[in-house]
């Protein structure tokens, strides 16, 4: 699995507590130079960013990552803005606008900094940590897969197609998280252990809840 | 406990290079290709240049953030450390989500909303690094900061500090070394580490007690106090050897 199989390099571990001076490790700290590089990917997915949802929608996906990120609905895949943000970080999507152009990594950064989606620096920050050392991460209160509607409101009946009627599922679980505040101690993510047989369909129950707290 | 130097060479190479010298170039370099941070969080993110990751490895601001974007290289700082780039070396201005730049005053309000004791911290964060001091994050030894006395590759981080916000009438913001025990758990952890614990007691000197812009911090003054532990048998060895 291509996260599993990417080692933590983006904090070190800091569990080796030092017990002796020569162990003293500083973590972060690198020497001229020497700054961890990721592995090269020919091919990576595209996903083009809906400002309305605060999500991407997968265009095309390519690897197996996508077995234990993202949510399903109506058929299609959809990732959060910290699922979105640790790929393109990897080089493993590439987030295109509504003209099909490359968004940059400075505007994904610039649209984590505005708190579009949910999201924060910090839960970012935590929810890269997990992911690349394996674990399954899915924010609280929000279902892995979600079949589409099948009453339609009032308001879009009548209107084609399958379009809305995946925009209006969707909706209703943006709703759910962009009441979250992230800066209170509120659940923000569930957590499943590494599982390279994960199935959104049946997830099983989370190994824990994480919540942030300020 | 002295300056401990990793390996042979690295004082000399610690006294070739002084680490005020790398900050000036990087505070040259920085303001030359007009670089802004986003301010996202508790962090601020900055992209940088080759010579800009270099000089920032080496005088240890930032941890570098690992993406593939080239050819830049993001880095990011904590509230402390972008502060003192921004408000200090005046070196970096720092945008927003919305791309708009922020004021010295709306990032002050900013930074004492996400914390109320960071003008304490950053005076603390100052103090050090004015005088060449590489300063980094202490949570991992439970502590507020770290101070070396060059890059941590040449030398073992001496202290191990603690900012304590003295003389406000508001004691709330001391909830550390209540106890005796808590001195004994900070004193055992950082002996294990070979680290002298440092206090920097921050004294507001009756400046606002909320502190609305950073030109109070001239009025704020700094006392250092480092606190070891004397362990009677030890030293009566060296009593004999004198008499």
């Amino acid at each position: 699995m291509e996260v599993e199989d990417w080692a933590a390099s983006s904090g070190g571990s800091s569990d080796s507590e030092a017990t002796s001076p020569d162990s003293d490790n500083e973590d972060h700290c690198y020497a001229y130079g020497d700054i961890p590089k990721l592995q090269f990917r020919k091919d990576g997915s595209k996903a083009r960013w809906n400002e309305d949802l605060g999500m991407a929608e997968i265009v095309s996906n390519k690897g197996r990552m996508w077995t234990t990120t993202g949510i399903v609905c109506g058929g299609k895949i959809y990732s959060f803005l910290e699922d979105t943000l640790f790929l393109a970080e990897i080089g493993a999507l590439q987030l295109l606008d509504d003209d099909d152009k490359c968004i940059q990594l400075e505007d994904i950064y610039k649209k984590v900094a505005e708190g579009v989606g949910g999201t924060s620096w910090e839960s970012f920050e935590v929810y890269r940590h997990l992911k690349s050392l394996g674990y399954i991460i899915k924010r609280h209160g929000v279902c892995w897969s979600m079949k589409r509607a099948k009453t339609v409101p009032a308001s879009v009946e009548g209107e084609s197609e399958n379009g809305n009627k995946d925009k209006v599922s969707i909706t209703e679980i943006t709703q759910l998280f962009s009441k979250m505040r992230i800066n209170e101690a509120k659940p923000i993510f569930d957590v499943y252990p590494p599982n390279s047989k994960f199935r959104k369909s049946s997830p099983g129950k989370p190994m824990f809840v994480l919540c942030i707290s300020r | 406990m002295g300056p401990r130097w990793k390996g042979k060479g690295s004082e000399l190479k610690a006294l070739a290079n002084p680490i005020s010298n790398s900050i000036s170039d990087l505070q040259s370099s920085l303001i030359e290709s007009n670089s802004q941070g986003i301010l996202s969080g508790s962090t601020v993110l900055l992209a940088t240049n080759p010579q800009q990751t270099d000089l920032l490895n080496q005088t240890c601001f930032g941890r570098p953030v690992i993406t593939v974007d080239k050819p830049n290289q993001w880095f990011q700082f904590s509230l402390e450390e972008a502060f003192y780039l921004y408000h200090s070396l005046k070196c970096i201005k720092i945008v927003d989500g919305n791309h708009n730049i922020k004021t010295v005053n709306e990032l002050w309000d900013y930074m004492v909303s996400k914390r109320a004791s960071f003008p304490d911290f950053f005076k603390a964060y100052s103090h050090l690094r004015v005088k060449n001091w590489v300063v980094r994050s202490g949570c991992q030894y439970g502590v507020d900061f770290v101070a070396y006395r060059h890059h941590p590759s040449l030398v073992h981080s001496e202290y191990g500090v603690l900012v304590f916000s003295d003389g406000n009438g508001n004691r709330n913001g001391n909830d550390r070394l209540r106890v005796w025990s808590d001195f004994q758990c900070t004193l055992r952890l950082c002996g294990s580490v070979a680290k002298t614990l440092l206090i920097l007691h921050v004294n507001r000197n009756g400046e606002d007690v909320i502190c609305s812009s950073p030109s109070c911090l001239d009025g704020f003054s700094v006392d250092e106090q480092t606190i070891t532990r004397w362990n009677p048998e030890r030293c009566r060895e060296d009593q004999a050897a004198v008499n």
